[in-house]
């Protein structure tokens, strides 16, 4: 075909001439030239204008490729078409650009978070079944080692809550406001962090070793090599690896008192050759650590080829974990010893002083108390944690409660113990005085250098009564002196004792009845005697009326005695016929012997004839 | 310091432990094959100037029973392989060996040591085989533990391959 058609093109226009044969020749080489080599094409121009044949040849010559081209093309054009292109050919691309560099990662990482960023919006619970496999057994795990942390120190805390050193840490404990478990925890885990092993997974190679400057191993290199082996040794036979993952295999092992404990990384694990029981923090502190170098020399342990030099720097985040506790109890609590005894010191000086200064209140009080009248104080003792002050005590002398109040002394601590008596000391006897006389408000009583001296106004009735107490008085008591006292008497009574006494019934000769004109002042006798008897009984004191009866010296004495008395009986009876009280009456017959008129005329003898009155208080 | 995991293998019996143990240092005791199946030890050298350890993962012989721990291979940067030229069932063994690593870990170096060299009268492996193998790259050398003899070449020829 390709021949037909150059042959038609040569042949169309006629029979050209050699040269145009020629030069028409060289355009066709040129073009191509062109076609094959593009830096031809772009330095020669196109020559097809010049010769329609060649846009013909270049169709004829690049048949193939401008249906290739159409092809592509189409694929480009048609989206399901380009999709399906480069589909078939990502995955691929994906695996050949990640295996040059990270740019592919970069670029796409904002793209795939936000994807999941949506994911997980949309549907939460497609995310939890992705990574429940994941995130499942390390919660697990976490969780295990929480509870072994507490459970290890609840054990502790039982062990020792009830010791001596139980009661010391629950002190510190509610001294220092932690709890207990807390404190427990922190003297029982006496614990040392001896060496701590760098091992690289894969290789089971020694990292980095730090060891406390007192520790002693055989070669690290040798050591982590075969802790590596024993691990593998382990997954291996248990078959952990196939269930477990990475965070298979030892984990801790006990050899007596050394504790190796492990933590697994990814690329590496950390080793520690632990004495003694550390607490969880320490595992914290390794998972922290190898989660730190992790991160700082990812891509030294991904390519780990067997040269430590990088992981040296390493060394001082790992010696962060040479954690220990061991002389806490000897060498930390020696402070805490001194502060014991010093504590007990103090509190015995305290305590002794308090005794001290207790005692001298007491001796204060006990002085107090002999300064008082009427306490005599026998001894002052201790007995069953309390005072004991006894003596003897007129009850007449102060309240010992009310000294004891002013005192500084507790009165719960002070028990008195007080026999009575009667006290001769003149405060007393002068109180005495007042508690059993009760004087009126007109008398004072004092005391003075040579006893009790009673001065002011008083009822003669008191004064006998005054003078009859003094009398019961022993032998050696204070003087009393009553003769300062006024006698007062009441006025009602001393105007109704004048009023009586100054009434005479008259008698005619000879006649024990009175005379017949008396009668009005017998009504006013009996009326002013009555008053007498309220009064007497409103005041409280006794009364005497004595009638008197007397005679005129006519006649013979004998029945002038028995007409006297005669006279007396008859006023008293007619007294009493006028409502006067009988038992204040008395009767006494005078005779001639007491006569008003000593002369002998008819006037002098009448007036003899009568009845007096005689008032007195007392019996 | 530059540290590589090197593994000591062969067949059962061959001699590996007490061909290595003049040459290296160990603080385990022969009992830890037994039980855990490896016994780690060192080998100090210096290649090209520079300090290497070597660290020796004598692994139990593989028998009939026991078939040497896959785990105990990993990570490991070379590896030396023992045969006992008096039985030539071992250099079956070593090759079926050297077989599973490579299967394994990938193509890292590798020496075998034809040992028992001090009876080398009543060897009775073949050298058309040796020389086969020889022909696909292996690297062969007479050692012998009771002598001594080109151990700590070996030990040398393996580490500048490792150093390569």
């Amino acid at each position: 075909m390709n021949a037909r058609l150059s042959l038609a093109a040569t042949q169309a226009p006629g029979e050209p001439s050699e040269a145009q044969q020629k030069a028409r020749l060289a355009a066709l080489l040129l073009e191509l030239a062109r076609c094959v080599d593009p830096n031809v094409a772009a330095s020669e121009p196109s020559r097809l204008e010049d010769d329609p044949r060649l846009d013909a040849m270049r169709r004829v010559l690049l048949e193939r490729e401008r249906l290739a081209l159409a092809r592509l093309q189409h694929k480009f054009d048609d989206p399901n078409e380009l999709a399906d292109a480069v589909g078939s050919v990502l995955p691929a691309a994906f695996a050949l650009a990640a295996a040059q560099d990270d740019r592919l990662g970069l670029a796409i990482s904002p793209t795939v978070e936000r994807a999941t960023q949506a994911s997980i919006q949309k549907n939460p619970g497609r995310m939890v079944d992705i990574l429940y496999p994941v995130m499942g057994p390390a919660i697990r795990k976490a969780i295990a080692e929480t509870l072994e942390g507490s459970l290890q120190s609840l054990n502790q805390a039982l062990k020792h809550s009830l010791s001596w050193r139980g009661l010391k840490w629950r002190i510190e404990a509610w001294r220092t406001g932690s709890s207990f478990a807390e404190v427990v925890l922190k003297h029982t885990a006496v614990f040392r962090v001896d060496h701590l092993f760098l091992i690289h997974r894969k290789t089971g190679l020694l990292l980095a070793h730090v060891a406390r400057d007192d520790a002693t191993t055989r070669d690290p290199q040798l050591v982590s090599a075969m802790l590596s082996a024993i691990q593998d040794f382990v997954r291996d036979s248990f078959d952990e690896s196939a269930s477990g993952g990475s965070s298979g295999g030892i984990d801790s092992l006990r050899l007596g008192d050394l504790l190796l404990w492990c933590e697994e990384g990814p690329s590496a694990f950390l080793a520690a050759v632990i004495h003694g029981t550390p607490p969880a923090i320490v595992r914290t502190r390794l998972g922290e650590t190898l989660g730190s170098v992790h991160d700082q020399w990812r891509g030294a342990l991904e390519e780990f080829a067997g040269d430590t030099a990088p992981f040296e720097e390493a060394e001082p985040q790992l010696r962060l974990c040479l954690l220990s506790q061991a002389a806490e109890t000897h060498k930390k609590v020696s402070p805490l010893m001194w502060l014991i005894p010093l504590l007990l010191l103090a509190a015995l000086a305290w305590w002794v002083g308090q005794r001290i200064i207790e005692g001298r209140h007491v001796d204060a009080y006990v002085a107090s108390l002999q300064d008082q009248p009427g306490i005599v104080v026998m001894g002052a003792e201790r007995r069953d944690g309390k005072w004991l002050v006894s003596g003897l005590r007129d009850p007449l002398a102060a309240q010992p409660e009310a000294l004891l109040a002013k005192t500084e002394l507790d009165p719960a601590r002070i028990v008195g113990r007080w026999e009575p008596y009667q006290a001769l000391h003149p405060a007393i006897v002068l109180r005495r005085l007042q508690a059993t006389l009760d004087p009126p408000s007109t008398v004072q009583l004092t005391q003075d250098a040579n006893g009790i001296r009673a001065s002011g106004n008083a009822p003669q009735r008191w004064m006998e009564k005054a003078r009859a107490f003094v009398q019961t008085l022993p032998a050696g008591a204070p003087k009393v002196d009553l003769s300062a006292l006024k006698d007062v008497q009441d006025p009602d009574y001393l105007r109704l004792r004048d009023a009586i006494q100054a009434q005479l019934i008259h008698f005619d000769f000879s006649v024990p009845r009175p005379a017949a004109d008396q009668e009005a002042k017998l009504d006013a006798v009996a009326g002013y005697m009555r008053e007498l008897v309220q009064v007497a009984r409103d005041q409280g004191f006794p009364v005497k009326v004595t009638i008197v009866g007397h005679a005129d010296a006519t006649g013979k004495d004998t029945s002038n005695l028995a007409l006297s008395v005669g006279r007396a009986e008859v006023v008293r009876s007619m007294l009493r016929a006028r409502g006067v009280d009988p038992s204040v009456l008395a009767v006494r017959g005078a005779g001639p012997l007491e006569p008003l008129r000593p002369g002998a005329s008819e006037d002098e003898l009448s007036m003899n004839r009568r009845v007096s009155f005689g008032v007195s208080t007392g019996d | 310091m530059l540290q590589k995991k090197i593994c000591l293998l062969g067949a059962f019996g061959v001699g590996k432990t007490s061909l290595v143990r003049r040459f290296v240092d160990t603080i385990f005791s022969d009992a830890y094959l037994t039980t855990v199946g490896v016994k780690i030890d060192k080998k100090l050298l210096t290649v090209g100037g520079e300090q290497m350890a070597l660290i020796l993962w004598d692994i139990a012989g593989e028998d009939d029973i026991a078939a040497v721990r896959v785990s105990y291979l990993r990570g490991a940067a070379g590896y030396l392989l023992v045969i006992d030229g008096t039985r030539p069932e071992t250099l079956d063994t070593a090759v079926s060996i050297q077989a599973r690593v490579d299967a394994e870990i990938g193509s890292v170096p590798f020496v075998a040591l034809l040992n028992k060299a001090d009876l080398e009268e009543d060897w009775t492996i073949s050298m058309e085989r040796i020389a086969q193998l020889e022909a696909g790259g292996w690297r062969f050398r007479r050692t012998s533990a009771k002598t001594g003899a080109a151990v700590e070449e070996t030990f040398q020829e393996l580490a500048a391959l490792l150093a390569r």
